[in-house]
């Protein structure tokens, strides 16, 4: 013990051989999860409440809004009422003037949830501290992730052009496409929500690509491995994962229902 | 844990078997989910009924992403409680953000009227 010491220690393991392993120093890891790990999922929490209340307003317009009471195949676009969704997102990159309801979403969701298994295979590697593997696998989750946020983009260029025929307005144009304040397949806050609702998630994956980019290089530079684990890949793995479930949620209240 | 690789009883850079098994369980699962979702939509016309099951099989989905995935099956009580409890406070700002909006809409239609 030292007898020196001028400033009072709380415990023994403050001292600066030995790690801090005390109760109130920083040792104790009451859920067994990292410091880092957990601000990761109070950070997720707090995003999906962010989410939730987009998707509630989503909800809540549409229901202040008059429902299509048509029949379903006579569906015309009609700024007088809600849009059926699988009657706006019909189009297919390649493929002009086919029918084909939510084809396309169809696919990005399966490009997303694809997106989510090579991460965790990434995230697996990681605990096996292979390498190469995590190298691989985070490619891959690049590649697909970047692959969605291009479908995206396809289909907001589409959104945004709108179809060949365009729809009469109220003052008598036809009007084609859709922006903030006018669009041709419903009410102006249908075209607003798309806007935020993909566009805010969209924003998440971008961010995902960037956190996973810098995973990418740190692996490769063997920063990971110098460290002795792998635990940002975990952490940037239930990122990936979070974006995915807003999806999951999105793809159902926004193109199912 | 089940879904950990077994890194024990290994030589000094050698590198532990892969074991993904569960995960490629999990992603037909899911992927399994979403067909049944998408039959559901095509075959039933738009009703209540449509609806609830579409939200319950999302949050089938959700679930496997949550505990499989993102691994919180496999963590300690206390940390699936601290992440599931605030969760119900969502019913609360559904409630809540369905009151206040309708009751917004409506003055705000009722001014323009």
């Amino acid at each position: 013990m030292s007898t020196t010491s001028t400033t009072q220690t709380l415990s023994p393991s403050t001292s600066h051989e030995e790690p801090r392993s005390g109760t109130w120093d920083g040792g104790n890891e009451p859920f067994k999860a990292s410091y880092g790990k957990l601000m990761m999922w109070f950070f997720l929490l707090s995003d999906a409440f962010t989410f939730a209340a987009f998707l509630t307003t989503y909800g809540l317009v549409r229901h202040r809004h008059l429902a299509y009471t048509g029949d379903h195949k006579d569906f015309v676009f009609s700024t007088a009422y809600w849009p059926i969704p699988d009657h706006v997102f019909n189009s297919f990159p390649g493929l002009h003037g086919m029918n084909l309801p939510l084809a396309f979403v169809a696919l990005m969701t399966m490009i997303l949830i694809f997106s989510s298994v090579t991460m965790v295979l990434a995230v697996e590697a990681g605990h096996r501290m292979d390498k190469a593997d995590v190298q691989k696998w985070l490619l891959w989750t690049l590649l697909f992730g970047a692959t969605f946020v291009s479908c995206q983009a396809w289909e907001w260029t589409h959104f945004i052009h709108g179809t060949d025929a365009g729809t009469k307005m109220l003052d008598g144009t036809t009007f084609f496409g859709a922006n903030l304040h006018m669009n041709q397949y419903g009410p102006v806050l249908f075209a607003d929500l798309f806007f935020f609702i993909t566009g805010f998630h969209g924003t998440h994956v971008f961010s995902g690509l960037c956190l996973l980019a810098y995973c990418f290089i740190a692996t490769t530079n063997g920063t990971f491995e110098k460290r002795g684990h792998y635990e940002m890949i975990e952490k940037v793995g239930l990122y990936w994962h979070f974006v995915d479930l807003v999806w999951v949620f999105v793809f159902t209240f926004f193109y199912l229902v | 844990m089940a879904s950990h690789a077994n890194t024990e009883h290994l030589a000094p850079g050698e590198i532990a078997k892969p074991n993904t098994g569960w995960i490629w369980k999990t992603f037909f699962v899911l992927v399994g989910i979403t067909a049944l979702e998408f039959a559901v939509t095509f075959i039933m016309d738009p009703s209540t009924l449509r609806n609830s099951i579409l939200i319950i099989l999302t949050i089938f989905k959700a679930f496997f992403i949550v505990a499989e995935f993102m691994h919180l099956k496999h963590e300690t009580k206390g940390l699936i409680w601290t992440i599931l409890i605030p969760m119900a406070l969502l019913i609360w700002l559904l409630v809540a953000l369905i009151t206040e909006g309708s009751y917004i809409g409506e003055a705000v239609y009722n001014i323009f009227k």
